[in-house]
């Protein structure tokens, strides 16, 4: 009896968190090379290509580069909160991969059901949108612990911006989330194939609300205020080598996350367009398994070829137009739009 | 009517979606990186390079050496006796090291036997690798190279006879 709780509560979701985080450190490593190449061939340059073959060993160097460099911390910094900050800012990503379902559950010869998913909690969606909002903390302990007046000023930006985007974000999840009647990111992606159409399809203005304040929260570039690479003084100026490599991290594995949610929320998931899976599920468990895992990947790839296609094409907004976009267009076009869809919910779904 | 139309405007964001679709077209248009090493760049066709000298063509007469003003070219004339029959010179000397690439030995020369040639990987370990004697100027192995003979196809020399020549003219 005691080993079988081991294995089940211990020894199964380590393995599970392992293999996961593994996945997910690598897709982050990768996802900065392509987006490097892909913002190459934007701008006809090559991009990154000289380390390996295809520059597929790039991750790996530009890691050991950061790893290696000297760990830097101004005399004015407050030093605790300093090397705190990167923690902070890193780990709500990678905590929220635990709540997202990859595929239908897999059913052992025991006749056992196993999530694909490290915890299928009931308030899954909630628990991302929160950890989403602990980021900031990062940021702001960042910008006011390097005891510099720009990094300072970029953690403000920052975070007068993420609360700006985070309302019309969460509106536009809730009209989801009533549409499928369930915090339970496995239950809404259930629920899109009883009701065999996709959420996007009576909530096509939420997703582009979400769309649009999703891009302002992992402050990517035409809402990337906080950091503003080229012209403007970012949070993480003072930081240097591993610390920044956190940050670095941080920022990808946020786009990762939000490039699998999306497939989820609005296209999804791990339903396969055009068949009936929960039919198909009866008959051949394990072909619905990986033909689910295989559409919900090619889903998220899309996300991610959109964000980096963003990226390349618009220029960076100015300041008072970022937030007036956030309070005056799309707070009240969510607001709206959850009226709307609760008619829709109330009327034409059951 | 002109109402709907801006409303579309509003609600389709034509200007976003114009863009998108030129970034698009980039991505597949063709690089224009050149990727050095691995593949040769494209040289102009009036590129000045490494010197190099025609040894049989050369008269030892020291005109190049006198018109460098760096002082990198270097002729040593064989004795007065062979003069007269071979005027070959007996050891080349160019420094490549302090060449400043300012084509004035080529303008000098009477027999068009100094030049520059497209050869321009001029890093080296060691600067004596950039002084270059008789042997070590390798004229004729460039011109299999590059398949074209650099004299006749290159307008470096405006002239269109040389001094000598004009010397045997009025003969």
């Amino acid at each position: 009896m005691n080993s079988q709780i081991l294995i089940n509560y211990i020894a199964f979701p380590l393995i599970k968190i392992a293999i996961l985080l593994a996945a997910v450190f690598t897709v982050v490593a990768y996802i900065v090379l392509v987006e490097r190449r892909l913002l190459g061939f934007f701008q006809s340059r090559l991009g990154p290509n000289r380390v390996g073959p295809l520059g597929l060993i790039q991750p790996v160097a530009d890691g050991l580069k950061l790893f290696l460099k000297e760990d830097l911390i101004p005399t004015n910094a407050n030093p605790f909160i300093f090397k705190i900050a990167p923690i902070f800012s890193f780990f709500p990503p990678f905590v929220g991969f635990a709540v997202l379902t990859f595929a239908l559950p897999l059913i052992m010869p025991s006749g056992k059901m196993h999530q694909f998913a490290v915890a299928d909690v009931d308030l899954g969606i909630l628990l991302i949108l929160s950890l989403s909002s602990l980021g900031i903390f990062g940021i702001i302990l960042a910008g006011w612990s390097s005891g510099s007046k720009y990094p300072l000023f970029g953690s403000l930006r920052s975070a007068s911006q993420m609360l700006a985007y985070e309302i019309p974000l969460t509106l536009s999840v809730i009209s989801v989330i009533m549409m499928a009647g369930s915090f339970r990111l496995s239950d809404i992606v259930t629920a899109q194939q009883t009701y065999k159409f996709y959420f996007i399809i009576p909530g096509i203005v939420a997703f582009f609300v979400y769309l649009i304040s999703v891009v302002a929260e992992t402050n990517r570039t035409p809402f990337d205020l906080p950091e503003g690479e080229s012209e403007i003084i970012g949070f993480h100026t003072e930081y240097s080598g591993m610390r920044f490599a956190f940050f670095f991290m941080a920022e990808y594995a946020n786009v990762v996350l939000i490039c699998m949610l999306t497939p989820a929320l609005f296209l999804g998931g791990y339903d396969i367009p055009f068949l009936n899976d929960l039919e198909l599920y009866k008959t051949h468990p394990y072909l619905v398994n990986v033909l689910g895992f295989l559409s919900y990947a090619a889903k998220s790839t899309l996300f991610a070829y959109f964000y980096i296609w963003i990226r390349a094409t618009f220029p960076r907004y100015r300041y008072d137009q970022l937030l007036k976009v956030g309070w005056s267009v799309l707070f009240p076009i969510s607001l709206l739009n959850l009226f709307l869809v609760a008619l829709i919910k109330l009327f034409l779904m059951k | 009517m002109e109402k709907i139309k801006n409303f579309i405007k509003m609600i389709t964001f034509p200007e976003l979606i114009k863009g998108l679709s030129v970034t698009t077209k980039y991505l597949f248009k063709k690089k224009v990186t050149e990727e050095y090493p691995d593949f040769k760049p494209h040289i102009p066709y009036r590129a000045k390079g490494k010197l190099h000298v025609q040894i049989d063509t050369c008269i030892s007469c020291r005109l190049c050496e006198k018109a460098c003003p760096e002082w990198c070219i270097k002729v040593f004339p064989p004795p007065k006796e062979q003069m007269k029959t071979d005027k070959r010179p007996q050891e080349f000397y160019i420094n490549q090291e302090h060449c400043l690439h300012c084509s004035l030995c080529v303008d000098a020369c009477p027999t068009g036997s100094i030049h520059h040639s497209y050869e321009f990987e001029l890093v080296v370990t060691n600067f004596k690798e950039l002084l270059f004697n008789k042997e070590t100027l390798p004229y004729n192995q460039l011109l299999k190279q590059y398949k074209w003979n650099y004299i006749e196809n290159v307008p470096v020399r405006p002239r269109t006879t040389t001094p000598l020549e004009q010397k045997e003219n009025t003969k």
